[in-house]
């Protein structure tokens, strides 16, 4: 089965990278960055609680300045055209350090046209804002952070929009996330600009989601600076997403996601990456200095098959095949393959001449291509209707770059990267 | 990777002074005692009910922190309950579910068993209203308080927790079906058991309540019937196991649940092995992954993030999210065994 000798091909990849010395996986203490605010804290727990529980449709809950802290999560239900604002970042802090109970800071559930805006989140020992089966969200100059030195403890989503529309987060600063910053699932109706995203595993994620723009956002210094992800099994597909005039650059953190999620597959190093997303637009960004791969689009078989690998190193639960192809027969409509993609018009700064080591395409890289390694890459791994009847390409599945003096490469990942070829021409599209 | 580098989390500074709270009019949500409602006759504590106020049981319980609880429904005079053979039955307006939470002497240690708290689901015209009411010292009667609370028990052979009464917001964080709140336990399913009536006399409650004409079918129906998670007699390995995962899990895991997102489903009537979480990968499951791939593995509990969560109290990792302090050890190897036989 293809499949199945795309797995064997793409295992014995993966121990090529485990045979390698590893290098630069080992920061010191001084290496690990840290986000160490003074507080001092004050209960207002059933005060607020109540507040919100018992507001009225239009309501503004205007918060004063001060450092609060929270034992419960704080939960919004079935509101309509609600605000809740701070007095700036920083001077208002909602902080859940002590959280006994619930996962999330902020739980938003069930409503229309809400307001997050000028207050600073943190330490919620799961999501820091959540908001679920809400019309209507905006986040506007919110921190959201995790104290502390980052650490795979640190909650996984900082603003956390899934199952909405019409999300705009716009102005915001988002720090320490252990999986995703600035993370909107199965949404439709996106906005995403003007934020600060540094210090996560993902800066910013698009994962499902339908009509996503993000521009004029700096992702730096997190593993990944910004993704565009679609999985199988979820309530929607993602689709028709641009990403544009953003800084991409220095995202080289080591990769500090909790193991069994998606985004612990993630290289450090990576500028923009897409996994099987169709219909996605790049372009007029800023990247430098993302030390594996500037732009990377990949099929969920590589992404599942390295994640399998992280989390499964002394566990046998069946081959990645098998699992891939179960996962697959479960969501028939799912897509595992990019297309569509739109590269153009992005600058790009100086390639260094080592890539990041502490992973498995930084190993490959240096292999591959010695010093001299590509800015963009996908890794050739295409569905049985790639090729159309009549020999064309699917149009589906079309990647097509327009960059200047850049250097672009097709690993073919399914077949031990034998076909591999350097600035190809199938690349020389537009869409 | 990094907690030992340097000592992090020093004992953060808090002022517990709670802002002078301006105490919202709660007059519109509900009474303010639970005595005021006349659920029940003689001495509150002893949970007596009073006309059209009738008591009932489920085959397969939620988990919470191993609290009794005694169940009851007021049901308006002359009303009936709407059937339904898989999901929660449709309950006329102004139809109450009462279920108070105690621990009795046994349970305790070095204190008197005692009722903790008392949830109302009231039903209106539209949706239903959730209302926590808290039990006083002298357990002579319990006070609405919709911020909730916590309690310490100290439970024979378990260590002292603080037992948490959830506030009004988090009732419906597990009672919500497209985004209303419902009640989950009241299926045919669940109520389809024997129940000591007035007269000690064992019977059938969904029977007993189409012989009083409160059901709106027969007695004769073929009721669906779900197994009691801990008596073998009642089902299959399977059976029971479903049965928990159903009544601990698919109110948020379930496609009208809250945990939609998650792509996990935990229905017994669910059938896909994927949706199950078999062999699925956690989607946003965070630290709650402890490092494992999938839900579920067949055949291996320990590399199974489901089970993982089970046995867990940290407010990250636990599942249920809410509504238990404690693992439930006996769930815990319920489910244990089930992976276990799972292929």
């Amino acid at each position: 089965m293809k499949v199945q000798k795309r797995f064997n091909n793409l295992n014995s990849f993966i121990k090529y990278g485990f045979l390698m010395v590893i290098l630069g996986t080992l920061l010191g203490c001084e290496g690990v960055p840290s986000h160490d605010p003074d507080r001092n804290y004050k209960s207002i727990e059933k005060a607020l609680l109540s507040k919100l529980m018992l507001a009225k449709d239009s309501t503004v809950i205007q918060l004063e300045e001060g450092h609060f802290i929270f034992k419960s999560s704080l939960i919004l239900d079935n509101k309509k055209h609600f605000t809740l604002r701070g007095r700036g970042m920083d001077k208002t802090v909602l902080s859940f350090k002590i959280q006994e109970n619930g996962a999330e800071g902020l739980k938003i559930t069930n409503s229309e046209n809400i307001i997050l805006e000028d207050f600073t989140i943190e330490d919620a020992v799961g999501d820091n804002i959540k908001i679920t089966d809400t019309k209507g969200i905006t986040i506007r100059r919110i921190k959201s952070a995790w104290t502390g030195e980052i650490s795979k403890k640190n909650g996984a989503y900082a603003l956390y929009p899934v199952i909405c529309e019409n999300v705009l987060i716009e102005a915001c600063e988002v720090l320490g996330a252990s999986d995703a910053g600035i993370y909107v699932g199965q949404s439709k109706n996106v906005i995403i600009r003007n934020n600060k995203v540094y210090w996560n595993v993902a800066g910013i994620e698009s994962e499902n989601s339908e009509n996503v723009s993000i521009y004029n956002n700096q992702a730096y210094n997190n593993t990944g600076g910004i993704l565009v992800f679609d999985l199988p099994g979820l309530t929607r597909y993602g689709r028709k997403i641009k990403v544009y005039d953003n800084e991409v650059y220095d995202n080289n953190l080591f990769n500090f996601a909790p193991p069994g999620n998606i985004v612990g597959a993630v290289p450090s190093g990576t500028g923009i990456m897409v996994l099987a997303t169709r219909e996605v637009e790049i372009y007029n960004n800023k990247l430098k200095n993302n030390n594996t791969i500037e732009v990377a689009a990949v099929s969920y078989a590589l992404i599942d098959a390295m994640s399998d690998q992280k989390s499964q190193e002394n566990k046998d639960p069946g081959s990645s095949a098998q699992i891939f192809e179960e996962g697959l027969n479960k969501d028939l409509e799912y897509d595992p393959y990019p297309g569509a993609i739109y590269i153009h018009d992005n600058t790009y700064g100086e390639v260094s001449w080592l890539p990041n080591l502490s992973n498995d395409f930084g190993k490959l890289f240096l292999w591959k291509f010695g010093f001299d390694r590509p800015q963009i890459i996908w890794d050739g791994m295409v569905p049985e209707n790639y090729l159309l009847s009549n020999g064309s390409l699917n149009p589906d599945y079309k990647i097509c770059i327009q960059e200047v003096g850049v250097k672009t490469a097709i690993l073919d990942a399914a077949n031990d990267f034998e076909g591999l070829v350097t600035d190809p021409e199938s690349f020389n599209c537009e869409i | 990777m990094v907690n030992a580098c340097k000592p992090k989390n020093e004992a953060p500074n808090i002022v517990f002074e709670e802002e002078v709270l301006n105490r919202v009019d709660n007059g519109h949500l509900g009474h303010k005692n639970l005595s005021d409602y006349g659920f029940f006759t003689g001495f509150l504590v002893d949970l007596v009910p009073a006309k059209n106020v009738h008591p009932y049981e489920l085959n397969t319980p939620l988990f919470s922190d191993y609290a009794q609880k005694k169940r009851f429904i007021y049901l308006p005079e002359g009303s009936i309950i709407e059937y339904h053979p898989t999901e929660v039955f449709d309950f006329p307006v102004g139809t109450v579910l009462i279920k108070n939470f105690y621990y009795d002497d046994a349970q305790l240690i070095n204190q008197k068993g005692r009722i903790i708290e008392t949830r109302l689901l009231i039903k209106k015209a539209r949706e239903w209203q959730a209302l926590p009411y808290i039990w006083n010292s002298e357990q002579t009667d319990a006070i609405l308080e919709i911020t909730g609370g916590a309690q310490e028990i100290s439970l024979l052979g378990k260590k002292l927790i603080h037992y948490q009464i959830p506030n009004m917001g988090q009732c419906k964080g597990c009672h919500q079906r497209n985004g209303t709140l419902q009640p989950i336990g009241p299926t045919a399913r669940q109520l389809n058991r024997n129940h000591l009536d007035d007269g000690g006399k064992s019977i059938n409650q969904l029977r007993r309540l189409s012989r009083l004409g409160l059901l709106s079918v027969s007695e004769k129906e073929a009721f669906p019937k779900f197994s009691v998670w801990n008596d073998p007699k009642t089902g299959s390995l399977d059976e029971r196991a479903r049965a928990y995962l159903e009544m601990n899990c698919a109110h948020c895991h379930r496609k009208e649940g809250p945990a939609k997102n998650s792509g996990l489903y935990l229905m017994s009537t669910s059938n896909s092995r994927h949706a199950l979480g078999i062999m699925k990968a956690p989607v946003a499951a965070g630290s709650g992954s402890g490092q494992l791939a999938y839900d579920i593995v067949p055949g291996q509990p320990e590399a199974s993030i489901l089970l993982h969560r089970m046995n867990s109290t940290e407010p990250a990792v636990m599942m249920p999210e809410l509504g238990r302090k404690m693992i439930h050890k006996e769930g815990v190897a319920l489910i244990r065994s089930w992976i276990a036989s799972l292929e």
